[in-house]
């Protein structure tokens, strides 16, 4: 199973990406064998649903200093983080969630985990999608399910 | 020696609402929170309850008081083990002579307890899950009702989850006995009586608990205010089939109330108002929520007017006493669920009423309140998902008022949480939400009178200033809540992350 995760707050604007490209995703229809999750703003129930993927992808925004609705995509190894500080619930993040999960679910952690992330343009309190990002959201939702899609139907999920 | 405390982020969902359709509160509302989203929305959905004097069918009711109580459930053992506890494993209390079994339950990610506590918070918003459709941020409780139609094979799953975190956690790991005898305990006197009274108890993770916190000092630490705020929740099926403001008290099985250390008062929404003096908000109103403005400043302007903090400051108008800083949270409620002359069916439990005039409130006294509830709330579920009537409507379809007022509020598992909601013109014309950390972490009024941590933090003992950890063990048994609003990942630069763009060219 392939689980897709959309991580972000849809109340500050470029933020609910994530969130909001899952939305899109459940419109446009996901192949079988792919779960779609809205991780929102929590941070240790993406570690949950992470539980039974062979391959995980995750959503977010990103402010790097990039050009507003720029899509990288980065391995999962290259952003885990160890919450391993006393941490308040609210800081734990996917980041965190990844590193609590290769260490929760040891040989039943994802083979395959690639982040996604969205150069945000404004994270003001608000709602709704800068032109930029709303094109990159499109961009990426089409480009996710052509892939799992593409993967569904080489395991013979459609069957 | 004095204290500050500072809300450093601005949060402008009041503002954000303005002008929007009535229900956007269900569907905002809940996001301002990874952790407490459920509770965001079960307060709004009253709110609009109450605005458009819906009737709200029986199940739908106890679907909504399950969902809520689960939340907590979940959050309880996650707050304890993945946050609080980690602090006691601190090398400042390494010469305790349980430090080190204190570290080897306790310790993130090797501690023998941490990892069932952790993996068993996930269970009971499963519960959640299978009646909102999703945990966090569901929007699936409506006015009039819930929208889900479960079946048979849905109680039962939650049945048999919710026993499921009693047996694999509660009673074997915190407990050491069974939801039953805990309960039995009314006073503190009981509580040392059931510490003694068998090794299971005396050597459970809430036995040890209460060994370290009164070996290492923290049931004499960041007492608060001593006065304290519930606003109450989950509601009696049939009581409250109709919501309005003025039947809320009487309908609430959780029940709402004021103690001022030495009386108890009712709870009346209409007393409350948000005192801006200190805040980064324009002018220096103290106003009831149904009047709230949210006028936001720039903070360094603001700085020079003496204000320090995004927090308003919630007072409560106690009569005969005047505008109060009142402590929310699970030992206020505990402490409110020990005033006599309860309905037959709402909670009575003088436990904390006792502990708090035996011992005074501290850090432990906090901390047992919140994990206190996890026993009662288990059992409350279980009563709930053996009335859902599955024959029966979830959902009566409300007459959509174009004006109104409503107020709804509910127990987040760290305290009173509240909506004020006004609508004109069927639009929202003002929204205004209180939250459990701005009653604990406000700053101080226009009286000079400090926000409960504040004064919770006065006097305490710090044994290096660098790495205040006492500080922090107060901060968190309140478990504030402030950083949740702004998720994007920002930890990595453009330069680093740039030869990762995906696709040519990589901006559209």
């Amino acid at each position: 199973m392939v689980v897709i995760i959309g991580c972000g707050n849809l109340l500050r604007r470029d933020d609910g990406v994530g969130p909001l490209l899952i939305r899109r995703l459940w419109e446009l229809g996901p192949p079988p064998g792919v779960r779609l999750a809205d991780g929102g703003t929590a941070g240790m129930d993406v570690a949950f649903q992470i539980d039974g993927a062979a391959e995980l992808i995750i959503v977010d925004a990103c402010r790097t200093g990039a050009a507003p609705g720029t899509i990288f995509e980065v391995p999962g190894e290259e952003l885990e983080t160890p919450p391993l500080q006393a941490m308040n619930l609210h800081d734990f993040r996917w980041q965190h969630a990844l590193a609590f999960d290769r260490w929760l679910l040891k040989d039943r952690f994802p083979k395959k985990v690639t982040v996604f992330l969205i150069e945000a343009e404004t994270l003001e309190p608000g709602i709704g999608l800068s032109p930029a990002v709303e094109k990159a959201m499109e961009r990426l939702a089409r480009e996710l399910l052509r892939r799992v899609g593409a993967d569904a139907h080489a395991r013979g999920d459609h069957a | 020696m004095d204290a500050w405390t500072q809300a450093t982020m601005f949060r402008g969902f009041e503002i954000i609402l303005k002008g929007k359709d009535p229900q956007a509160g269900l569907i905002v509302t809940p996001r301002i929170c990874g952790i407490c989203g459920g509770s965001h929305l079960y307060k709004s959905v009253y709110a609009l309850d109450t605005a458009w004097r819906t009737e709200v069918p029986p199940n739908a009711t106890l679907i909504r008081n399950i969902a809520q109580a689960c939340e907590s459930l979940q959050s309880i053992p996650r707050w304890f083990y993945a946050l609080f506890a980690i602090g006691l494993t601190h090398k400042k209390y390494r010469h305790s002579h349980l430090y080190e079994e204190v570290c080897r339950r306790w310790a993130p990610f090797t501690g023998t307890s941490y990892e069932v506590g952790v993996v068993t918070s996930s269970k009971p918003v499963e519960i959640y899950a299978i009646f909102g459709g999703q945990w966090p941020h569901s929007s699936f409780m409506v006015p009039g009702g819930v929208m889900c139609g479960p079946t048979l094979s849905d109680i039962t799953r939650s049945i048999s989850i919710l026993e499921y975190y009693r047996t694999t956690w509660l009673e074997p790991v915190w407990l050491g006995c069974s939801v039953d005898r805990w309960l039995e305990n009314k006073s503190w006197s009981d509580v040392l009586k059931w510490l003694d009274e068998k090794p299971e108890h005396f050597n459970s993770d809430l036995g040890l608990f209460i060994r370290y916190c009164m070996d290492i000092g923290l049931d004499k630490m960041g007492a608060g205010p001593g006065k304290y705020l519930a606003m109450g929740t989950y509601f009696h099926p049939e009581k409250y089939r109709f919501p309005t403001i003025e039947g809320r008290n009487g309908a609430l099985i959780s029940r709402a109330g004021v103690y001022d250390g030495q009386e108890f008062h009712d709870f009346d929404q209409a007393r409350v108002r948000e005192d801006i003096t200190h805040s980064y908000f324009r002018g220096e109103s103290f106003l009831h929520p149904f009047e709230g403005v949210t006028e936001p400043l720039d903070p360094a302007e603001a700085e020079k007017q003496g204000k320090y903090t995004w927090a308003k400051a919630p007072r409560y108008d106690l009569p005969g006493i005047g505008p109060t800083p009142l402590e929310a949270g699970p030992l206020a409620r505990q402490v409110v669920a020990g005033r006599p002359g309860a309905e037959p069916w709402q909670d009575y439990d003088p436990l904390f009423l006792n502990i708090v005039k035996e011992i005074g409130p501290s850090v432990m006294v906090r901390v047992l309140a919140r994990m206190h509830e996890a026993p009662k709330y288990y059992k409350r579920v279980m009563e709930w998902l053996k009335q859902v009537d599955l024959d029966e409507k979830f959902y009566i379809k409300p007459r959509e008022l174009p004006e109104g007022r409503g107020f709804g509020a509910t127990e987040a598992a760290r305290g009173a949480l509240a909506d004020w909601i006004v609508l004109k013109d069927g639009k929202i014309e003002n929204y205004q939400v209180i939250t459990p950390t701005a009653w604990n972490i406000g700053p101080r009024d226009r009286f000079g009178q400090r926000g409960p941590i504040e004064t919770a933090m006065i006097g305490t003992e710090i044994e290096n200033p660098e790495d205040p950890v006492e500080l922090a063990h107060i901060a968190q048994s309140y478990d504030s809540c402030l950083v949740c609003t702004v998720h994007a990942y920002d930890a990595k630069t453009h330069k680093e992350l740039a030869r990762f763009t995906f696709g040519p060219g990589g901006t559209l």
